[in-house]
């Protein structure tokens, strides 16, 4: 064995591969469960490529066909149900992870420099994962499939001067039909693997700039472990919770998040009574609602999702640990998400009456949180140290907020 | 002799398969989706042999199905072409019926027994306004007694219709309870392996 190792090592750095990224990686040791997210996320894109795989052996991409050949898999393949479910659940489990993972970067503030390239290659995956998303959902061809993709693809007519001709371009015909089918299919299989493309990326930005940790404090050797046995058990224990509630959908709840109406056959000659995207969706269709003009509801929505990537600027407090030494941050973060869910809600339901005014109050919060964070994080900033810190977080900060003031 | 038929009873009660047993839900309603929906109604995502999966006997389906194949899908009786003469419609297929409405089967039984008669002595449904299906049990002028038959048949085949719509519900919730028993189990002995990892780290 140690022979064909040392033959391989000659050629090619595994042992130092291992060795660098994973058994004597130095991994902060205070990690919390929250920094398991990632290592989740990348788990349930390995389930949807493979579970997709299986089903584009059976799954065919024609408008006439489609539909059927999903009950196909339902009920005539050979655990096809399994497949299925496995897949229109890691959807939405994916979506679950990835928002939680987002959250916990924003708490403490895992943006900060120097992990502004980890951040953005974040949000790079995150717009992928979105456009995956989007044209997977139109492939079984239900009712909701069909006006969820045209009500979308409709949106780029806020492009100016040629916004018929983009619309027409992305469905291939004036309305949704097989040609959308067939290229959102064709791009739904390509995406994933630019998806695991860009996961590399993130990783090797994360190997360079190493794990934040909830202190906030860049820690001293002592207080950093090899990832692996350490990471990887713990990694691996979060792994089972998270299966188990994963699997509990995928048995007992498999409809759960799959629309009544995405069960009957898309329909060009009759609109569903509302049209809902998939809940990950709702809380960006209730900004894109909640502006009055069609070309500024899909900048509001587009700004909305892009906004993450102007964090590590619009927060200009040099405190460390994110929301934890920051009571005001720590408060704008529970609003952010409140508020999140409120919109959310709007999104699902009709926008008349005063959930309409529920909307459009929330928009703005969504906004007006991200636009006050510059001006709040510097007079937070004086006022924490004003107040006093514990004297590692306070000595960093000093240290960072001279480095930025000599820099100047 | 009076004795002994009331250990057969008693037998028939406890095991409910053997013998002549009365049909379950599940099969009274395959019946009345036979019988009545599938006249305008198709159901072309469920076989006849599919049938068996819910206790029929071969027999019992070649009786049910005269003359088609074992494999043919059960298509409407009525040829759609001429369905949309006298409807105006297509009448939907029903394989799915239970998982296309919010509400699922509890949606089926309410539209099948939601008829009643509307103050201008027209037929109206409760649950679906402007519906085109015709009051198929006649609720609307049904007594007390005629209307609890046709609750009864209203839920048998609304049970059947869940079914049909989700075949595999029941290898599905079997095999989920070992999947899951498997993984909380192995949730568990993580979780003691991890407690041993990071004990060699000692508390510095």
């Amino acid at each position: 064995m140690s022979k064909i190792i040392s033959w391989v090592d000659q050629r090619f750095p595994l042992s130092y591969f291992i060795k660098h990224e994973l058994t004597d990686y130095p991994t902060p040791r205070n990690l919390s469960y929250w920094w398991g997210f990632g290592f989740l996320a990348g788990f349930v894109l390995v389930i949807q490529i493979v579970t997709g795989v299986f089903l584009a052996m059976h799954y065919k991409p024609d408008s006439k066909l489609a539909f059927d050949s999903i009950q196909h898999i339902m009920r005539e393949v050979n655990y096809g149900w399994l497949i299925r479910y496995l897949h229109s659940t890691g959807a939405s489990a994916f979506f679950a992870v990835i928002y939680t993972h987002m959250a916990r970067t924003l708490y403490y503030g895992s943006y900060r420099r120097p992990r502004e390239l980890l951040w953005w290659t974040g949000q790079g995956l995150l717009l992928l994962m979105m456009a995956t998303a989007f044209m997977g959902y139109l492939l079984p061809w239900g009712q909701m499939s069909y006006w969820g993709a045209q009500v979308i693809t409709s949106l780029f007519k806020a492009t100016p001067v040629y916004g018929q001709e983009i619309v027409t371009w992305l469905r291939g015909g004036f309305t949704v039909d097989d040609p959308t089918l067939t290229r959102f299919f064709s791009l739904h299989y390509l995406f994933p693997f630019l998806i695991f493309a860009a996961v590399v990326i993130h990783l090797v930005a994360l190997h360079t700039v190493r794990s934040s940790n909830p202190s906030g404090i860049n820690l001293a050797d002592k207080d950093n472990i090899p990832f692996h046995p350490y990471f990887t058990i713990k990694d691996l224990f979060g792994l089972g919770v998270f299966m188990i509630v994963y699997l509990l959908i995928v048995f007992f709840k498999p409809d759960l998040f799959i629309e009544a109406a995405n069960n009957i056959p898309a329909n060009p000659m009759q609109t569903p009574a509302h049209i809902v995207p998939e809940w990950y969706f709702l809380p960006f269709y209730a900004i894109l609602r909640s502006v009055p003009d069609l070309a500024g509801g899909v900048v509001a929505m587009a700004i909305s999702v892009l906004i993450f990537a102007a964090m590590p600027y619009l927060d200009r407090s040099r405190i460390t640990g994110g929301a934890r030494y920051r009571p005001v941050y720590r408060a704008m973060f529970y609003i952010f998400v409140i508020n999140i869910f409120v919109l959310g809600y709007v999104g699902a339901n009709p926008p008349t009456g005063p959930l309409k005014t529920v909307g459009e109050i929330s928009t703005t919060i969504y906004f007006l949180i991200f636009l006050l964070l510059p001006f709040v994080s510097r007079w937070e900033e004086r006022m924490v140290l004003a107040r006093g810190l514990p004297a590692a977080v306070e000595e960093q900060a000093r240290r960072e907020i001279a480095e930025a003031e000599g820099n100047a | 002799m009076r004795k002994s038929r009331i250990v057969g009873l008693l037998f028939c009660l406890v095991f409910p398969l053997s013998g002549q047993s009365e049909e379950t839900q599940v099969q009274r309603g395959a019946h009345v989706a036979l019988e009545v929906c599938n006249a305008c109604h198709s159901l072309k995502y469920i076989k006849y042999d599919d049938l068996m999966k819910i206790g029929f006997t071969k027999a019992q389906v070649d009786a049910m199905r005269g003359d088609k194949e074992m494999g043919a899908p059960l298509l409407s009786q009525m040829a759609p072409q001429d369905e949309l003469g006298m409807f105006g419609t297509v009448p939907p297929d029903l394989s799915l019926m239970a998982k296309a409405r919010e509400g699922g089967a509890h949606y089926i039984y309410s539209m099948i027994t939601g008829f009643y008669t509307d103050a201008k002595g027209q037929t109206q449904n409760k649950v679906f306004p402007g519906i085109k299906m015709p009051d198929v049990f006649m609720i609307a002028q049904a007594d007390a007694a005629g209307k609890a038959a046709i609750e009864k048949k209203a839920r048998d085949v609304s049970v059947f219709l869940a079914w049909a719509s989700d075949p595999q519900a029941e290898d599905r919730t079997t095999l989920g309870k070992y999947v899951i028993a498997y993984f909380v189990f192995l949730t568990i002995l993580l979780f003691f392996l991890k407690k041993k990892i990071w004990k060699k780290l000692g508390n510095h």
